[in-house]
């Protein structure tokens, strides 16, 4: 008998910190601690000693069998959220200083005079212009000033700033100015990390480029101080394997790579939850696209996968659309919208039923956790409708209070002249529409059919209304794993070591300027052979993928297109605009085969397997298991009918359960309204046929 | 209650249907507008947002608008009414194309592509999309033609709601005629193209909708929705003082057309009583012989978009609020319904925000916590056509507008300027140039784009400030035309607060001397010389001497105001610097000065 080797990811949220474990039958076990603000470490010692108890060895036997561990934080995002970031200094060319204030326009609701316009993400007064210019062809139009430059860096030096970061115009068509004050800025502050834009993030637009490189600046000293006492702890606790840090691109890197380029660490945590998706429908034999959603207390995120690879954007932002922060560095197309348990409904003015955008959040939370909330929210809803066990959450260690809820559901009852139950599963139902409208927005922007996609589930408060949103969306299929509280941290166990790095060359179809793009693609090639030949980690297989992101002469949105090699003659260049017409016809339904082509960024991504445990298969019986009890619950169309309960832990695989029932998993509810049917797989995936569609 | 569908006070049969299907036509709508924002060709629509997508009934009043334009918001009914009126024989697979200011459309830049949607072979709905095109064909290379005296001269091609497509097939004859007339002709067949694939993308979601639910659901709940609307609406107005109100203002002098400029006169009465408000424009001088007049669609929707910005932002907007606002207007008057063949070339602009910014500094009299000030209306260098051959490209055309460093936005009753804020009628939804791409695609080089410190209307909440675009061209010469405001009459503030400054366009030659440019005219870029454009600072609300001091101090930390205007104009005096963060207000001298300044001059001696 060969030694049990073990993998850990660990996923440090804003309230919770999740550990997995999976071991060498790649059966996954669970542990979750508190998130403890002050030292991460503490939050992330409880989790792993959590889950070490469910493969039951004590921690430091854990560690020591542990070949590989994968860490995920927010403290990327938190910094930004909070501006807990470092004191920064931005370089921009003269006469463009404003980039970060003016963004790229655009705002919610024209006529509201209520909002504030946002703050540029490094201050105008931390800004600097640089005497120098390029122009779009990479002409010199005004040398760089070094006297001048000197006289920034000598400022910049004495205002004690903590980090610099710097983007000119067309620093991507000529990167020399940016070179230069990179030599400098080392020479004039040493130990100060200089983010140069052409480095970072080398695209075309000017704003996208200056944000990212101003937000990785900002970013680098903390995260590099983070990482650096997480790793400390972790080997202090034992563990000698390698360890790696998940990101937004929907996979890992090292730590070394991270300290120069920690923009990547920022909402990485909701980008491995399409990752876990992915894995779960494979096991299924799932041929579909997905729509992934995370549901937790206050957020609702969702994702995609097409053709089985993760759905990518250069266009996420962290807060509001707008007013938020845009990352602008390609990562995992996820979006979030305010929704979930903590939703408030209310009625507005007029006599319609609203639910959100106020949220109980967790403190005072629902009325029925009973700390002081009044307000009917989705969770109350829930309870009201006959959802939730009587005992309580989390296998009966959160009490709920149930007469707080119908109190408060009550109020909003009278007001539309309903019985309890039935507004109560009118609450959830309008709940789902925030939903369903962040799942059309982003499935839109892809051009997928949702009524082709299975819907992934996850997070606590997803089974609640996910076979009623699926049903609306007309998909025919929900997957909800186990283990869907856990989502970001399981995606961790099936993700790969991932890199992009992209060179701007802007030619078009018409007049295609081979030699500039070959260039262009050696320097992308040579870059990432240069980091994988860094790498500590990984199963020696990679493979290096390459795209373009082109677009319609006179269009501005990108669209990327995969490249079938790297040797671009005329009849590649041919294949090339005949794929990009195709993806422009999946995208939009129309394609213009007259128009000329402009292409701008290429792009590499570098993915570099790492071992993966086997997935552990169940023997599954066809059985239909008798229910825990009934009790009545509210459904579409039917009312308060008699439901079967079931408790998760009992189920064994093959398990059929036909709807209306409710099944209770030690983190999450799952709601099976009458016409659908859920099937427990041998991978521990309940399976819904939701009885729409296909 | 609970056993007949009996109509609440509000008239909502169902308020949580009611409220899922509102969430689904706005999804919709905004479908519509993703499509074309992500497949249109123009920087304009692309870049610029200028475009809208709507919903209406088969019976032509406004739906849905979701997050469009507030100058396109209204006349989208109009347009359809006219299809209605003009085509007998609407059929699935039928799409319009719909440019006319005399029946219905904003300006003829905007073209409107029509579906009439279908279920169960009763005409439901049509799916309006509608874009700013980068030419129409005019006689100057600019959708805006200022000196047009009448639509011949102006020569846009107006497409007066003509076919574009049956059975679902292209009527090319349409396109042709367009492919002819219109400068870079493949350029507005990629976003007449764009426009038609988000209106069919709405027909088949419409007719999804439809058949989930069933005709007469939906029957009612366009009733209910309107309905609901109008309450929202009523209820808001109800909450106003009673009152008569009026403003005047000015659209610029223009050279030579319009020596005294276009005097304006809104007057409006606010009903609380009725739950009404009436707009009445009838005051104002007939249509000009330029591009200036507005179309009837352009007189209403300003007025409505300027009532709008001073109620609850979340009210819907569509026929159902519109109910409770009555627009009162006069045959062959400037803000009135065009007798043509008048222009109407700038419609949506110039004449058109002064209109919004009249309405909300007429409701900023009904004191304290009403109205806005007035934002900026300059359209100067930053917002100009740029035309020529590109001859990085083989002396290539190109021809569109920029959209860079526009003006500021007004204050309000709880909150300072937006500073992208564009124009009235836009009001800070259009996205703005990347200077790269605009760099790459013309052959256009750009000095400066910066906020300018110290011009902000001040105020309790102060104007957003001014801003500054320098170009000049690579090579060969680049057509410039601009149809500015903003040079003579700066936007007003309100209740104390200061007015916005005005803006300037300027040649400036290599010798640092520098020509004055109109705020209509058409300039000759050439390697002597760059434009440099200063847009207007929005109009202040309140006081200045009531301004937080700590919003001061910020302000001067962060280079919008000077230290100087902190203690002369805000009253507020300040210790420390700015360059080592120390800058701070000093509470006791502020408060005293505040009070100095607060005294009569006479007793203050």
């Amino acid at each position: 008998m060969q030694f049990q080797r073990y993998q850990i990811s660990i996923d440090t949220g804003g309230t919770f910190t999740d550990a997995v474990v999976a071991d060498s039958s790649g059966a996954l076990h669970l542990g979750k601690a508190l998130t403890t603000p002050q030292d991460i470490s503490l939050g992330v010692r409880a989790a792993i000693e959590a889950a070490a108890a469910e493969t039951g060895l004590d921690m430091q036997t854990l560690l020591s069998t542990t070949d590989l561990l994968v860490y995920g934080t927010t403290a990327a995002t938190n910094a930004i959220v909070t501006r807990n970031v470092a004191r920064t200094a931005m370089l921009c060319t003269e006469g463009f200083e404003d980039v970060l204030l003016f963004r790229e326009g655009g705002k919610s609701n024209g006529h509201d005079f209520t909002q504030p316009f946002p703050l540029p993400y490094i201050a105008r007064r931390h800004t600097f212009g640089v005497r120098e210019r390029i122009d779009a062809e990479g002409g010199v139009r005004k040398p760089l000033d070094e006297e001048h430059l000197i006289s920034i860096l000598r400022t910049v030096a004495e205002r004690e700033f903590e980090a610099l970061a710097v983007c000119l115009l067309f620093s991507v068509v000529n990167q020399a100015h940016e070179q230069r004050i990179g030599e400098l800025a080392a020479a004039h502050l040493p130990g100060i990390p200089v983010t140069l834009s052409h480095r970072l993030l080398p695209i075309l637009r000017e704003f996208r480029r200056a944000s990212a490189t101003a937000i990785n600046a900002s970013l680098r000293p903390g995260m590099a101080r983070h990482l650096g006492s997480m790793e400390k702890s972790l080997r202090e606790l034992g563990y000698n394997g390698s360890l790696l840090v998940s990101t937004s691109t929907g996979g890992c890197m090292e730590v070394p790579m991270l300290l120069e380029q920690p923009v990547h660490l920022v909402k990485s945590g909701p980008a491995m939850a399409p990752v876990a998706a992915r894995e779960y429908s494979r096991r299924e034999n799932e041929a579909c696209d997905l729509i992934v959603c995370d549901t937790g207390g206050t957020t609702f995120d969702v994702g995609m996968i097409r053709d089985g690879e993760l759905v990518r954007t250069r266009e996420t932002w962290l807060g509001p659309r707008f007013s938020g922060e845009l990352l602008c560095l390609s990562s995992v197309d996820v979006r979030s919208v305010g929704a979930g348990g903590g939703s408030i409904a209310w009625m507005d003015a007029a006599g319609l039923l609203r639910v959100g955008p106020q949220s109980a959040g967790a403190e005072p939370g629902p009325a029925c956790y009973g700390r002081g909330g009044t307000d009917a929210t989705v969770t109350d809803a829930a309870l009201v409708a006959g959802y939730l066990p009587p005992e309580g959450l989390l296998g009966g260690l959160m009490s709920l209070d149930r007469d707080a809820a119908q109190t408060a559901v009550a109020k909003i009852a009278s007001a539309l002249g309903r019985d309890p139950a039935e507004t109560a599963h009118a609450i959830i139902n309008l709940a789902g529409e925030t939903m369903i409208a962040a799942i059309v927005d982003i499935t839109v922007a892809e051009g997928l059919d949702p009524r082709d996609c299975t819907l992934v589930a996850g997070g606590g408060a997803a089974g609640l209304n996910v076979v009623a949103i699926a049903r609306e969306l007309g998909c025919s299929r929900v997957l909800l794993p186990k283990t869907a509280s856990a989502m970001s941290a399981c995606g961790m166990q099936f993700a790969d070591i991932v890199f992009e790095q992209a060179a701007g060359a802007f030619t078009t179809s018409s007049s295609f300027d081979r030699t500039r793009v070959e260039n262009a693609l050696a320097a992308v090639r040579a870059d990432l052979a240069a980091i994988e030949n860094s790498l500590q980690s990984g199963s020696g297989q990679s493979r290096t993928d390459f795209f373009v992101e082109a677009r319609y002469e006179g269009q501005v949105w990108q669209l990327d297109v995969a490249l079938r090699g790297s040797q671009l003659g005329p009849a590649e260049v041919k294949e090339l605009v005949r794929d990009f017409h195709a993806v422009h016809e999946r995208v939009f339904a129309v394609c213009d085969e007259q128009s000329d082509l402009e292409f701008l960024t290429w792009k590499g991504r570098l993915t570099v397997t790492l071992p993966k445990k086997k997935a552990l298969r169940q023997p599954s019986l066809h059985t239909r298991p008798l229910p825990r009890e009934r009790r009545a619950a509210f459904f579409d169309g039917v009312g308060l009918v008699d439901t079967a309960f079931f408790s998760g832990a009992e189920l064994a695989a093959g398990a059929v359960i036909e709807g209306p029932a409710v099944i209770t998993e030690p983190t999450t509810t799952i709601v099976i309204p009458p016409g659908a049917t859920a099937t427990l797989s041998g991978y521990g995936s309940y399976l819904i046929d939701t009885g729409v569609g296909a | 209650m609970s056993q007949v569908a009996a109509k609440s006070s509000a008239g909502l049969r169902d308020p949580v249907l009611a409220a899922v299907l509102a969430n689904r036509f706005d999804g919709i709508v905004r479908e519509m507008t993703n499509t074309l924002l992500r497949s249109a060709r123009s920087a304009l629509i692309n870049t610029g947002r200028d475009f809208s997508c709507a919903i209406t009934t088969a019976d032509n009043r406004l739906l849905a608008v979701a997050e469009g334009l507030p100058v396109h918001t209204f006349g989208s009914h109009m347009q359809t009414a006219s299809m209605t009126r003009l085509h007998s024989d609407l059929a699935k697979g039928d799409a319009f194309l719909h440019n006319d200011p005399y029946l219905g459309n904003t300006h003829p830049a905007d073209q409107t592509v029509m579906v009439p949607v279908f279920a169960e072979g009763r005409h439901m709905f049509t799916a309006c999309a509608k874009a700013h095109q980068a030419d129409i064909g005019n006689s100057i290379p600019s959708t805006y033609h200022f000196g047009a005296k009448d639509v011949y001269e102006e020569g846009s091609v107006i497409f007066p709601c003509v076919r574009l497509e049956r059975d679902y097939e292209m009527i090319e004859d349409v396109v042709r005629t367009g492919m002819r007339r219109i400068r870079v002709p493949e350029q507005w067949r990629g976003d007449l193209l764009a426009a038609r694939g988000a209106a069919r993308t709405a027909e088949r979601r419409l007719e999804e909708l439809c058949s989930r639910y069933g005709i007469e659901v939906i029957e009612t709940f366009v009733e209910d929705w309107l309905d609901y609307s109008e309450t929202r609406m009523a209820q808001a107005i109800r909450a106003l003082p009673k009152a008569l109100l009026s403003a005047d203002g000015a659209h610029d002098p223009v050279q030579p057309f319009l020596p005294d400029g276009v005097p304006l006169h809104v007057s409006l009465e606010v009903d609380p009583d009725q739950a009404r408000i009436v707009v009445d424009l009838r005051d104002n001088i007939d249509c000009v012989d330029a591009g200036l007049n507005q179309s009837e669609a352009c007189a209403i929707n300003n007025v409505t978009t300027g009532i709008f910005n001073c109620l609850d932002p979340t009210i819907p907007r569509n026929s159902g609020s519109f109910r409770r606002i009555e627009v009162l207007l006069r045959e062959n008057c400037v803000v009135g319904k065009p007798r043509f063949p008048k222009s109407c070339s700038m419609a949506t602009t110039n004449v058109g925000d002064r209109l919004v910014n009249l309405v909300q500094r007429a409701f900023a009299s009904l004191g304290e916590g009403y109205g806005l000030a007035e934002g900026g209306v300059s359209l100067g260098a930053g917002a100009a056509v740029v035309s020529g051959e590109d001859f990085r490209r083989g002396g290539r055309p190109y021809v569109n507008q920029l959209l860079i460093g526009g003006n500021g936005g007004p204050g309000g009753p709880s909150c300072d300027g937006w500073l992208t804020y564009g124009i009235p009628v836009v009001a800070g939804l259009t996205y703005g140039d990347s200077i790269e791409l605009d760099e790459l695609r013309f052959p256009i080089l750009f000095e400066t784009v910066r906020l300018l410190p110290g011009t902000a209307g001040a105020g309790r909440y102060r104007g957003a400030p001014a801003m500054e675009t320098t170009y000049g061209v690579r090579g060969g010469s680049m057509i410039v035309v601009i149809i500015s405001d903003g040079q003579y009459n700066a936007p007003r503030g309100v209740l104390g607060g200061a007015d916005g400054c005005l803006a300037t366009t300027h040649l400036v030659y290599t010798d640092a001397s520098e020509q004055r440019i109109a705020n209509f005219d058409i300039v000759l870029l050439d390697g002597t010389g760059v434009l440099r454009g200063r847009t207007n600072s929005g109009g202040g609300y309140g006081d200045p001497h009531t301004r937080n001091p700590r919003a001061v101090r910020d302000d001067v930390l962060e280079g919008w105001e000077t230290p100087e205007r902190a203690r002369d104009v805000y009253s507020v005096c300040l210790t420390g610097n700015a360059e080592d963060e120390s800058l701070a207000v000093d509470v006791e001298a502020t408060e005293k000065l505040r009070r100095a300044d607060a005294l009569p001059s006479s007793i203050s001696k």
